[in-house]
This record gives structure tokens, C-alpha cells and sequence, in this order.
């Protein structure tokens, strides 16, 4: 747990709602009765802005938001493994620009499906446990990050097939992985957290070759020489409990735990010492009713927003580069009462969807008021 | 091999003639395997040679065995009965005489009682038998004259070696009162008279039989036995009143010698028949003493050639087995890639030889089969082998040990060897199918020898443990359908691998990731403060040398240092501060006594002449 300075607590953000945007229900979509546990707009290609990708059981859902609220639905996935239950999905794209989209979940093998082709693209083997997180380099992205429940994180070539890294061992997590993310501007950066309390930022400039590598290698995926990066630069103990959702902000990182808040704070490495180093937290912003594990927030493309969902179905957005956080918005409405797992932003933030452990879908839109 | 076509009856075609001939190869792959065995066998004999070869010599020391039995001729009548339990000594007279009051004295280590034969208990002893040495030894002491066979009986006079078993040597005689004496009759016969007896007799010297009847006078005396620990003397006192010379008898002995062992001879060694003049037979026996005739039988058993050993060799090996007997076990154990047929008449010693034909118990394999990869199959069982009950004094009992046996030939004398280790039970193993190899195979003399009775692994086993490679091609077709079942996975990627690299004989399992343990050796260098650029560059390429190279003992440092400097010269030479740090460091190694200043000083010279290297063909 990071101790204060005087004069240097983090601020807090007030719970009354700046009322800056007025959200309002457009649309209500019941995809199933599994849970729903992954929502995610499509930042990769400006095309698709508008398409977002929806995972619960062994399905995987394409949609498109459309004027006036509609849904529309485009293409929908199917899991072989009846016992699959897909946790995380993400968009990435093909040396080539064909849109993919890479699913994991239960079972650890991560599935890549040729949203052009409108077919499984590969299958990734390697992780010995589920999948709780798989995110996309947004500057190379053919590069995809998955956190498992084996401890390990995965750097993975979705072009080629390849893992390229594996970020285990002596210094990696010592419980499930279940959040990671690449650095929006430093691409040999990534951080990950989980059930092992804490935060670590991991390096791969020392393997950079290999990724480079990746992408030109043409003999049999399985004979690459896959490198373990055993120790991260980094490691922030900032929660007493599991982190389930971190996400850089800048150099800066937002991280959440089920103590009801989202935290600001900001890795102090030492130049001279990798691995150690000094956390300042910044800012806290507060979501009240959100104290379990594998809730997400997700932000608009710029990170000027972020939204949550809670445990009773409310969803709250926090702008996030402004200081003290002001709470832009609280969504709620009377039917939505079950827990919302992940939220997810269009580009510019005007809209927003939830997907909750109901199996329901729901769309807010902000309300042109002036 | 000397082979001698054999008289055939049987008009053959050219046809046939060729054919026969190729019958007869089939003795070539046996006998080249068991020329092989026997070069092997030059370095490192195998016990039951060596055993053989002490049971030859000891054949040839041809030592006697004289039996002195007293006759007993009713006519005789009671008196030669009253003189049971009559003593037999074989002595010898001690020159310089202890005791003054006495005639003589002699020494003797055993002594035979000759009872009554209705002696009460049965047990009773009628001849006796003393084992001489051969005629020529025996001629030197006959001429000391100082060996004489001494009879002694105490008739009706007080017995003073009555309940000392005389027969069972020093041990009964140490716990009796040491000198023990009384009256009684007694008789010598100088070995010198037997020799002489013995020497005339035209056939004793080829082996026969010699027998010698003679009647002596027992006169009375004082005689007193005297024991010590080692020695064993008979005082005698021949009394100077001749009143008390009146007791004597006479005793008619028969003396009987032959070579020791003569026993057991075969009809072919007895010449029995009387029509061969005896100034011939010893030219005759001497040619015909150790002669077989081998008949090899091919060609379904139709053609033989013929081919005769001396001293009892084997023709295979060469081995002399010093009997027929012993040949017959040798053959048998040593070379059971043919069947043998023993039979001994009187005009020869013969074996009949045919190569079996039984594929699956043989050592030999076909051409152009390649034995690594025939299947090798090995079980064994508890051998309950016979053991003699008790060794008794015969000859018997040093007989070869492996007396039936169904093994290849070699092991069993490496069986025997194993089992006479243990000395009660060994292990019989029993191969099948094509066992090891081809002989040529095995470089190595040393490695059939150092196979133990239990320790039959098959050879295949031991060729993965070595090269440490599991290849498909040389493994059992099972295992390789074994692997292609299933999805193997990369122990350190756990990415699937396909069959291509399943059956590679690349396993990472164990290996080190050289960049990887580079990269964090420098991360680790990175971390010290107070230690300059250089020192860390040098530091991490020891390191780094180190890891890959496996310098692991103190004695690996020299050779190290030396391609360490021919390895980085380049990087060295550019950089004098580099250099400096390494110099520094060979100078610690050399303080701490790792390095030697010769080769510090050679990794000086790789340096220095580094630079004229490279510079040179540029100029």
C-alpha cells in the first residue's frame, strides 16, 4: 500500500454529477441468457467506429450502432466447444487491414476470426489456463496481449500465428492475470495486473528483435524462438485486493480493485534500477456499489472519459483528465439491475454501451439537450 | 582349419557338388563369430579357461597312486588277523637322531589304519592309499633312500594310539597326550625297492598298472610317537635283548601304483588288445594320446569333412581341454551354434559336428539385416544350478560348472563368471530372437566381458542414455505410433508442435536461453554503481563465455582464458581499457592459483598477435 507525503493525498472526486452530458436508454438488446462479459468498440479501423463485438457463453456477436438508437446485428459466432464461455475480446487487424477479432475465454485457447471471411482465422494454443484479458497493440495492430489465469501474459503475432513472448517467471505474477494493456505511445510497453494485488509494467525493448521477427517469419509457428521476459521494470503494489482492470493513461495508469474507486496514479521509476521505483497517486475517482471482481471500465478513444458499470446495474463516467475528477454522468435505470462486467465507449463518447451478467445489452446515447 | 575331404560314397552331378558346397558356407558365419569370441578372449581369458588351463598342467605332473593292502589268505590263518588294526605309514627317516636311546626316527604326516574287515563298527579300511609324486621326482627320493612305508601293528601289547584317528591328521594327534609309546611289531619297505620295481615295469611309464606282492618279516620294538604341532615322529627302539625279538611274523603286502586319475579310461585309452608288441605301444600311445577326429557334417547330413585335433583341442577356439570329457563340456558349453555327437571306441575319440539349424536361438544374422534394428528380447529366471553335496577327496568335482546349457555360446561363461561371484544362484538368461549383434559391431573388446548375469539391458537402451537422441527410425514402431496419436505441445512454449518436430531429435528441455540469461546478466551488471563501463562489458562476456562454454572446474579456467582471448580478441584489441580489465582479471585468476602464468601468458601472445593478423593483408 502506497504511503502519502503530506500534502500530497490524491484527490478524490465528488459524487455529484456535474450533469455536463445527459445519457438516455435507446435501446435494450437480449442476447441470451449467459452472461455477457465483454463489450468493445472497434478503434482499430476507422471504418468500423461504429461496429462493436459482444462475447457471452461460446458466442461471439458482431454489431453495428446505427442512427436512433438501433442495433443492428452483422455476424455472430458460434464456439464449437459448447463448454467455452468466452471472457474477452478485442479488435485487431491484419497486415493486410482485414478486420479480425480475437476471443478467449474459458477453455485458453484464443480463437481469431476473419470478420471478412467471416471465418476462424487461427486458433492460439499455449495458455494452460482461461483467458481473462486480451488487448490490442493500437500502434502495431497485428499485435495482440492476453492475460490468463495461468499467471503468464502473452504477446502474440495474429498475422503469423506466433507467440512471440511470454511474460512469466522469476518476476511475473504470482496469481491469475486479469487485466493488461499496451502503452498508448511507448509500444515496448505494457502493463498488466490480477489476483496477486498488483500492477507490473513489463519491457520488451530488450526483445524487440523478436517481434520484428515475428512478423517475417515464415517456417512453422511452434518452431519460433519464443522468449520468456521473467522480470518486469516495474511493480506497483497500490491495492490490497485483486486488480482486475488497468489501463495507461498517458505515462499515467488507471487501475481499479474492488474498493469502489478507479485510481490515478503514476509509476516513479528509477532510471538507474529497473524494478523498483516509487508510486504517486493522483486521483481517485469513486464508484460506489462496484466492489466485486471482473468489472472493466472502458474510455472514449481520446481517454477523455472513462465508464463504469457497478454491482446494481448503474453505470458511471468519470471524465478523467481534469482535476478533481468531475463526474460527467450517472446512468440508471429501473430494469437495469444486474451487474454490468464491461462498459464500452464509441469514439467520441456519445455513446455508450453495457453488457450485463444477465445477458442484456444496453445502449445509451447522449441526449442532444441546448 | 585343416580339412580333409572324407571318402564319399555317393557319386554326385556338378550340380549337386555345387550345391553341397553351398552347404557347407553354412559353417562359416559360425566359425567367423567364434573367431571373433576368441581374439576377444586373448586379452581377457574367461575363468573357465583359466581353470582348464591349471587342470592341464595339473594332468601333466602324471602324479602316482600307490595302495598298500595286506592279503588275507585263509591260509594265513589267525595269526595275520591278530595283527589288525595294522598301521600303514608313509615316513620319512630323519637323519640326525634326537633321541640317543633310539634306532631311528620318522617323520610322517599321515597315517592309514588297515582294520580287520569284520571290523565290528563296518567302518573298516582295507587298503591304503598314498598319492606320490610323478616317476621322475620319485626317482630322487628313492635314491636318498631316506622314504620307506612302515607297517606297525600292536599285537595284544598295549595299544598307545588306540582312539587317536590317525587317519584324520595333526589336529586329532595335537589334542592327545603328546608322546604316547609301547611295544609292538613293526616293518619298513624302502620306497627305494618300489622304485626299482616300478622303473623296470615296461608299461608303468605309459600309464598302466604295477603291481608288487611281497612278503615281509614284522619284528618287535619299542616304539614311541612323539606329536608337536607341525611335526609328527615315530621313535623306534629295537630292543638289545633278543628274548624279546621272538614275536615276529610275516605279512604278505601288496603294493599296486598307476597314474592317478587312470581310473577313469576310456576304451580308446586302455590297449587291452595283446597283439601290439608293448616296445611299439608306447610310440603308439604317445602318437594317439589326445587325438579327436572331428567329422563336420553337411549337406543334409550326407557329406562330412574331416578334420583331427591334438591334446584335446577344440577346433574352434583352440582351446586344449585336457580330456575328451573336458572336451565334450567345452563344445557343448562354448559352442553351441552346432550340435555335437560324442562316441569313443577303441580304435578313436571322434566327435561328429553339424551347425544347427534352429533361426531362432541364433547369434548369427542373415546378410544384409542390420541386427541394430532387430527387436532384442531378454527375460530371465532363477537358475537352480546342481552343486556337489560335499566335496568329497575325488577328482570329481572339478568339473566344468555349466554342464546343460541352451545358451549362445560366451554368455555361459559369463554366466558361470557372475555365478561363481555370487557362489549360489545366478541368473539364466535366456535370449531370443536375434540377440545383441553382429559381433564386428562391438569396438569394444571390454563390453561383452563387463555384461553381468542380470544386467542384460538391451543394447538399444543404453545408445539413447549415450547419445541422449530419441530417434523414431531406430525406436519400436509402437512407440512411434504412440506419438503420432496424440498433440504434443513444446515443454517451454507449450505451443502445439507438429509431427515433423516430434519426431526431431531436438529436445530444448533442459536448455538454457542464452539471450535471455545474456540479457538479465547485464540487467544484473547494470545495477552495481560503483564499476565502470568497461568492467560490466567484461564482466557480462566472461559471464556469458562462462554459461555457454560450461566452464565448471577449476582445471577448465586455463583452457578457458585461452579461447575466451581468441574468442573476444577483436573486441579487446580495439579497446585498451577493455584489455586492461581482462588483464586484470587473468592476474586474479592467477592469484587464486586458477590460472597457470603459461597460460596467462598465452592468451598475452593471442592479443598481441592479434592486430599483425588483420593488419597484415590489408597492407
Amino acid at each position: 500500500m502506497a504511503k502519502f507525503a503530506l500534502g500530497s493525498e490524491p484527490v478524490v472526486g465528488s459524487l455529484s454529477s456535474s450533469k455536463k452530458r445527459e445519457y438516455r436508454v435507446t435501446n435494450r438488446l437480449q442476447e441470451g441468457k449467459k452472461p455477457i462479459y465483454a463489450v468493445v468498440f472497434n478503434f482499430i479501423d476507422s471504418r468500423y467506429f461504429n461496429v462493436f463485438a459482444t462475447v457471452g457463453g461460446n458466442r461471439v456477436t458482431v454489431y453495428e450502432c446505427l442512427e436512433g438508437g438501433v442495433i443492428a446485428v452483422l455476424q455472430s459466432y458460434i464456439d464449437e466447444d459448447k463448454d467455452e464461455s468466452f471472457y474477452t475480446v478485442s479488435w485487431a487487424c491484419n497486415v493486410d487491414g482485414t478486420p479480425l477479432l480475437v476471443a478467449g475465454g474459458f477453455n485458453g485457447t484464443m480463437r481469431v476470426i476473419d470478420c471478412g471471411s467471416e471465418k476462424i482465422d487461427k486458433s492460439f494454443v499455449g495458455h494452460g489456463d482461461s483467458i481473462n484479458e486480451i488487448r490490442t497493440q493500437p500502434l502495431k495492430s497485428s499485435l495482440v496481449v492476453s492475460a490468463s489465469k495461468d499467471e503468464s501474459v502473452r504477446l502474440w503475432n495474429v498475422h503469423t500465428g506466433i507467440c512471440i513472448l511470454i511474460f512469466a517467471g522469476a518476476g511475473g505474477h504470482r496469481n491469475e492475470v486479469l487485466s493488461v494493456d499496451f502503452h498508448p505511445s511507448d509500444i515496448y510497453r505494457i502493463a498488466s495486473c490480477g489476483m496477486d494485488n498488483t500492477i507490473k509494467i513489463w519491457s520488451m525493448k530488450e526483445f524487440w528483435t523478436y517481434v520484428e521477427k515475428s512478423f517475417t517469419w515464415t517456417d512453422l509457428p511452434s518452431k519460433f524462438p519464443t522468449k520468456y521476459v521473467q522480470f518486469p521494470v516495474f511493480l506497483a503494489s497500490i491495492h490490497t485486493n485483486y486488480v482486475d482492470c488497468n489501463r495507461w493513461l498517458g505515462d499515467f495508469m488507471l487501475s481499479k480493485s474492488v474498493d469502489s474507486e478507479i485510481v490515478l496514479w503514476e509509476p516513479k521509476m528509477k532510471e538507474q534500477s529497473p524494478g523498483e521505483g516509487t508510486v504517486d497517486i493522483l486521483q481517485k475517482y469513486p464508484v460506489p456499489g462496484c466492489d466485486i471482481w471482473f468489472i472493466k471500465f472502458s474510455c472514449d478513444f481520446h481517454y477523455n472519459a472513462a465508464a463504469i458499470g457497478n454491482r446494481e446495474g448503474k453505470i458511471f463516467i468519470w471524465e478523467l483528465q481534469s482535476s478533481p475528477p468531475v463526474l460527467i454522468a450517472k446512468l440508471s435505470h429501473p430494469q437495469s439491475k444486474s451487474p454490468i462486467r464491461q462498459t464500452a465507449m464509441s469514439f467520441d463518447g456519445s455513446t455508450i454501451l453495457s453488457c450485463c451478467e444477465d445477458g442484456t445489452i444496453w445502449r445509451w446515447d447522449v441526449m442532444e439537450n441546448s | 582349419m585343416c580339412r580333409q575331404e572324407s571318402q564319399s560314397h555317393v557319386r554326385m552331378s556338378s550340380e549337386e557338388e555345387i550345391a553341397a558346397e553351398e552347404s557347407l558356407s553354412i559353417y562359416c558365419k559360425p566359425v567367423e563369430f567364434y573367431n571373433i569370441l576368441q581374439r576377444r578372449a586373448i586379452r581377457n581369458p574367461a575363468f573357465l579357461q583359466r581353470c582348464l588351463s591349471y587342470k592341464r598342467e595339473a594332468k601333466h605332473k602324471k602324479r602316482i597312486q600307490m595302495t598298500v593292502s595286506v592279503s588275507r589268505n585263509e591260509r594265513e590263518g589267525v595269526q595275520t588277523q591278530k595283527l589288525f588294526p595294522l598301521y600303514v605309514f608313509l615316513a620319512r627317516l630323519v637323519p640326525d637322531v634326537v633321541a640317543p636311546e633310539y634306532n631311528a626316527t620318522y617323520r610322517f604326516s599321515r597315517a592309514c589304519m588297515l582294520s580287520n574287515s569284520t571290523g565290528v563298527d563296518g567302518s573298516g579300511q582295507h587298503q591304503a592309499n598314498f598319492i606320490l609324486p610323478d616317476i621322475n621326482k620319485l626317482a630322487l627320493e628313492a635314491k636318498s633312500g631316506s622314504l620307506a612305508i612302515l607297517l606297525v601293528s600292536f599285537v595284544g601289547a598295549q595299544n598307545p594310539l588306540r582312539g587317536i584317528n590317525l587317519s584324520k591328521g595333526p589336529m586329532d594327534m595335537a589334542s592327545s597326550p603328546a608322546n604316547v609309546g609301547g611295544y609292538c611289531l613293526w616293518s619298513k619297505i624302502p620306497l627305494e625297492l618300489l622304485y626299482i620295481s616300478w622303473e623296470s615295469s615296461p608299461n608303468f611309464g605309459l600309464g598302466q598298472r604295477a603291481e608288487l606282492m611281497s612278503t615281509i618279516d614284522m619284528q618287535s620294538c619299542f616304539l614311541k610317537l612323539s606329536c608337536s604341532n607341525e611335526d609328527k615322529c615315530l621313535m623306534i627302539a629295537i630292543p638289545y635283548n633278543p628274548e624279546t625279538a621272538i614275536i615276529s611274523q610275516q605279512v604278505q603286502v601288496n603294493i599296486s601304483a598307476e597314474e592317478l586319475g587312470a581310473r577313469e579310461k576310456s576304451p580308446y585309452n586302455t590297449y587291452i588288445r595283446n597283439d601290439i608288441p608293448s616296445s611299439s605301444l608306447a610310440h603308439i600311445i604317445r602318437l594317439r594320446a589326445g587325438n579327436v577326429i572331428f567329422n563336420y557334417r553337411y549337406y543334409n547330413n550326407t557329406l562330412q569333412r574331416t578334420e583331427v585335433t591334438e591334446d584335446f583341442s577344440c577346433p574352434f577356439c583352440l582351446v586344449k581341454c585336457a580330456s575328451f570329457k573336458g572336451l565334450k563340456y567345452h563344445l557343448l558349453s562354448s559352442h553351441d551354434l552346432f550340435n555335437f555327437e560324442f562316441w569313443v571306441t577303441e580304435e578313436c575319440q571322434a566327435v561328429n559336428v553339424s551347425v544347427k539349424t534352429d533361426n531362432w536361438t541364433s547369434e548369427i544374422v542373415a546378410d544384409g539385416v542390420d541386427p541394430k534394428l532387430q527387436v532384442f528380447f531378454f527375460c530371465s529366471k532363477p537358475l537352480r544350478r546342481r552343486r556337489p553335496k560335499s566335496l568329497n577327496q575325488n577328482s570329481k568335482h572339478v568339473h566344468p560348472h555349466v554342464l546343460h546349457s541352451s545358451l549362445p555360446s560366451g554368455l555361459c561363461v559369463l554366466l558361470d563368471k557372475a555365478d561363481d561371484a555370487h557362489s549360489s544362484k545366478g541368473d539364466k538368461a535366456r535370449i531370443s530372437g536375434v540377440s545383441s549383434s553382429i559381433p564386428q559391431s562391438y569396438a569394444d573388446p571390454g563390453c561383452v566381458q563387463s555384461i553381468s548375469g542380470n544386467n542384460f539391458a538391451p543394447s538399444q537402451m543404453l545408445l539413447f542414455a549415450k547419445t541422449r537422441k530419441l530417434s523414431v527410425e531406430r525406436s519400436d514402431p509402437r512407440n512411434c505410433a504412440l506419438l503420432r496419436k496424440r498433440q504434443f505441445f513444446h515443454s517451454h512454449r507449450a505451443q502445439p508442435m507438429t509431427l515433423e518436430q516430434v519426431l526431431s531429435d531436438q529436445d530444448s528441455e533442459d536448455e538454457v536461453d542464452d539471450d535471455v540469461a545474456d540479457f538479465e546478466d547485464r540487467r544484473m551488471l547494470d545495477d552495481f554503481v560503483d564499476v565502470t563501463k568497461d568492467e560490466k562489458q567484461m564482466m557480462h562476456m566472461w559471464n556469458s563465455f562462462v554459461r555457454k562454454q560450461q566452464v565448471l572446474a577449476d582445471g577448465h579456467i586455463p583452457w578457458a582464458c585461452e579461447a575466451f582471448s581468441r574468442l573476444h580478441a577483436h573486441e579487446l584489441v580495439q579497446s585498451p581499457a577493455l584489455i586492461w580489465c581482462w588483464r586484470l582479471f587473468m592476474i586474479k585468476l592467477w592469484n587464486h592459483g586458477l590460472l597457470d602464468a603459461r597460460s596467462m601468458n598465452n592468451c598475452n601472445i593471442i592479443l598481441e598477435q592479434y592486430p599483425s593478423k588483420v593488419l597484415d593483408p590489408k597492407s
